[in-house]
């Protein structure tokens, strides 16, 4: 099974900044990581390869120094990396940037048969791109996995969704988004990361290594305009109240009376 | 000149951090409480080659230059400095020597084990009566056939209590007075081997240190690491990569004790206001922080130049003594910052103070670290 992950450079949430005159998130200085829930999903290509053997291509869009993302998949186990990068491609929105990652896609060859990524993005979360893509390459897409077997050519599929459990059932090829239930992320070894430095190559494609225009790609090629951008709230931190269960209990129902939560009619007396 | 950290030593940083924040930082407390070291743990990191850190892959390890292993032993060290004390020692002191002086039969059966984690090494030089003096050792090698006999007394073997391969340093007799100093690789079930118990030490009591006695131990003599006589050559040229490793971990102590005291001073409130605010604390946050950088540039440099191949003699003994001195007054300066509560076992800076002291004491003292930049500065 020939598997493609595409995997996102992200900041490292904690350390969030954004630039409040370009609508952009600084990332000079700030640490990158992968995506989180990218992690996942090449995690689970690994696990998949073994089972059904095959290639794992991870694919990224990004500025030059993404290749450092790639570097990290290839320490994980993936066997190529491909990096979109070209001036032209800066400032996409999630419409332009699967349009990119879904010429790239179209490229391969042959044709992979399933194409992973992870449900959304830590820095701007929208959960767009892998729905994009799948429309671009008109393909099934099933978002939010949190198990994936195979029977026979089909995907079994299982992912939670408004309290139910689906099952489904779905053709190669197909793109999955995966919920970080997915499975674990193993650590790194060492000797895997030295060697995905020293012995392995990433392939660069730029705009025209893959046909396309100027204006379909980046800002100019953008649907959407980001008008504001703001790190997320603070949370408010919980309060937790120590002493005997009885307390602890009066505690809880005074403060969720107290919040209009639970209806004191509604009591079980 | 480079003076940023490569893409790769950025991924290395990431990745041993993450490991050790998720697996390593958990068990610190035990391990400093019962002095249990966590095998099942230790496996983990030998599958993650931990164990060669910069041993070619070809025997097992993970082949890194010299930098990226400071930069693994420094993060190890910020959150649990035993596992680092443990690291440091295998791969700098025992693996490496195995590596750098082997026969390609020497590397098979002895370098293998040791950077696949199989086995734990060690390296025996110290004796009740020859610390720093290392030309005053009495432990004893002596030529009977196909065999050395070995008799002695070692102290204060880190890593002792659980090693399976010990590079002994010993005098080969050699007629009526004369001895050739040599090193002698002895595996730990070798009949005429015995471990002592545990040193109760002040600090990095997760590592087993302990005494290593020889009596009419016999290994056979392509046992023997090096030429007879190179004995002195091979510990010169070890304790200088070796010094780069304790550099490496007091730097991580240091680093994890401005750490865990910053976040101290930015939940603490006094007189109705974070302590972060008042100038004593941000004196000692800022002095912290410039000596840590300060001794992190030395270790670099002192990498740079061994990966290099350029005698680094005076640079790894200027990292050494000055990281571990940063170590010990940053602990110092993390515990004040954490006032009475830094003085209890309810915070990790108390386990820093004692894990840093030792720093200046090993692998040459600070005073032996001072003569020999002094002599490399007069000799020039």
């Amino acid at each position: 099974m020939n598997i493609v992950v595409f995997v996102k450079q992200v900041p490292d949430v904690p350390n969030i900044r954004i630039d409040e005159q370009r609508m952009t998130i600084i990332r000079e200085g700030v640490e990158s990581i992968i995506n989180p829930l990218d992690c996942v999903a090449l995690q689970a290509s690994l696990e998949l390869r073994e089972r059904e053997g095959g290639c794992i291509t991870v694919i990224s869009m990004g500025p030059p120094q993404s290749e450092e993302a790639l570097r990290e998949a290839l320490a994980a186990g993936a066997d190529q990396a491909i990096l979109l990068t070209d001036s032209a491609f800066a400032g996409a929105d999630t419409l332009a940037t699967s349009h990119v990652l879904a010429m790239a896609v179209s490229k391969l060859q042959p044709f992979p048969d399933l194409l992973l990524c992870g449900m959304q993005t830590i820095d701007s979360d929208t959960g767009h791109v892998g729905p994009q893509i799948a429309e671009e390459l008109d393909l099934p897409q099933v978002c939010g996995v949190n198990e994936i077997h195979m029977d026979g050519h089909l995907l079994v599929l299982k992912r939670l969704s408004e309290g139910f459990l689906d099952t489904i059932r779905v053709p190669l090829p197909a793109l999955l988004t995966v919920s970080k239930d997915l499975c674990p992320v193993k650590n790194l070894s060492l000797g895997a990361v030295e060697a995905a430095f020293s012995q392995k190559d990433i392939i660069r494609w730029a705009a025209h290594d893959l046909g396309l225009q100027p204006d379909e790609v980046g800002l100019k090629g953008s649907a959407t305009h980001v008008r504001k951008l703001r790190p997320p709230a603070d949370r408010t931190g919980g309060r937790i109240v120590t002493g005997s269960p009885q307390f602890i209990v009066d505690a809880l129902i005074h403060k969720l009376e107290s919040m209009s939560i639970l209806d004191e009619e509604d009591g079980n007396e | 000149m480079h003076l940023e950290p490569s893409m790769k030593q950025a991924v290395i940083r990431r990745t041993v951090r993450k490991f050790a924040e998720t697996r390593l930082a958990p068990v610190a407390v035990e391990m400093d409480r019962t002095g249990l070291f966590p095998w099942d743990i230790a496996q983990e990191m030998a599958d993650l080659n931990y164990f060669g850190l910069e041993i070619p892959a070809q025997y097992g390890g993970a082949g890194l230059e010299t930098i990226s292993y400071a930069i693994v032993i420094e993060e190890i060290s910020r959150v649990n400095a035993a596992m680092g004390l443990c690291v440091a020692v295998h791969n700098g002191v025992s693996a490496s020597p195995v590596y750098v002086f082997g026969t390609e039969k020497q590397r098979e059966r002895f370098l293998v084990p040791l950077a696949t984690g199989k086995k734990i090494g060690t390296f025996c030089l110290t004796e009740p009566n020859a610390g720093s003096d290392a030309s005053s050792l009495e432990t004893s090698a002596i030529r009977d056939g196909d065999n050395y006999i070995l008799n002695g007394n070692k102290v204060f073997v880190t890593n002792g209590g659980i090693s399976g391969i010990n590079l002994v340093f010993a005098g080969i007799q050699t007629g009526e007075k004369g001895k050739k100093f040599s090193v002698c690789i002895v595996e730990s079930e070798r009949e005429g081997l015995e471990k002592g118990p545990t040193e109760e030490l002040m600090g990095m009591r997760g590592n087993p240190v302990c005494p290593i006695v020889l009596h009419d131990c016999r290994i056979p003599l392509e046992n023997l690491l090096g030429e007879e006589g190179e004995g002195l050559k091979i510990a010169l040229t070890t304790l200088n990569g070796g010094r780069i490793g304790i550099a490496a971990q007091a730097l991580g102590i240091a680093q994890g004790s401005l750490d865990v005291s910053l976040k101290y001073a930015k939940e603490r409130n006094q007189f109705g206001k974070s302590i972060s605010e008042f100038g004593a604390i941000q004196d000692f946050l800022a002095d912290m922080a410039t000596r840590i950088e300060a001794a992190r540039l030395l270790i670099y440099r002192a990498s740079d130049l061994k990966d290099k191949g350029i005698n680094h003699v005076r640079e790894s003994a200027m990292a050494k003594v000055y990281a571990s001195e940063v170590a010990v007054d940053a602990t110092r300066m993390g515990v004040q910052i954490h006032g009475g509560y830094g003085y209890t076992k309810a915070y990790p800076i108390e386990r820093f103070y004692r894990d840093a002291k030792v720093c200046e004491i090993y692998e040459g003292t600070s005073e032996i670290q001072r003569m020999v930049i002094a002599k490399s500065l007069l000799n020039e």
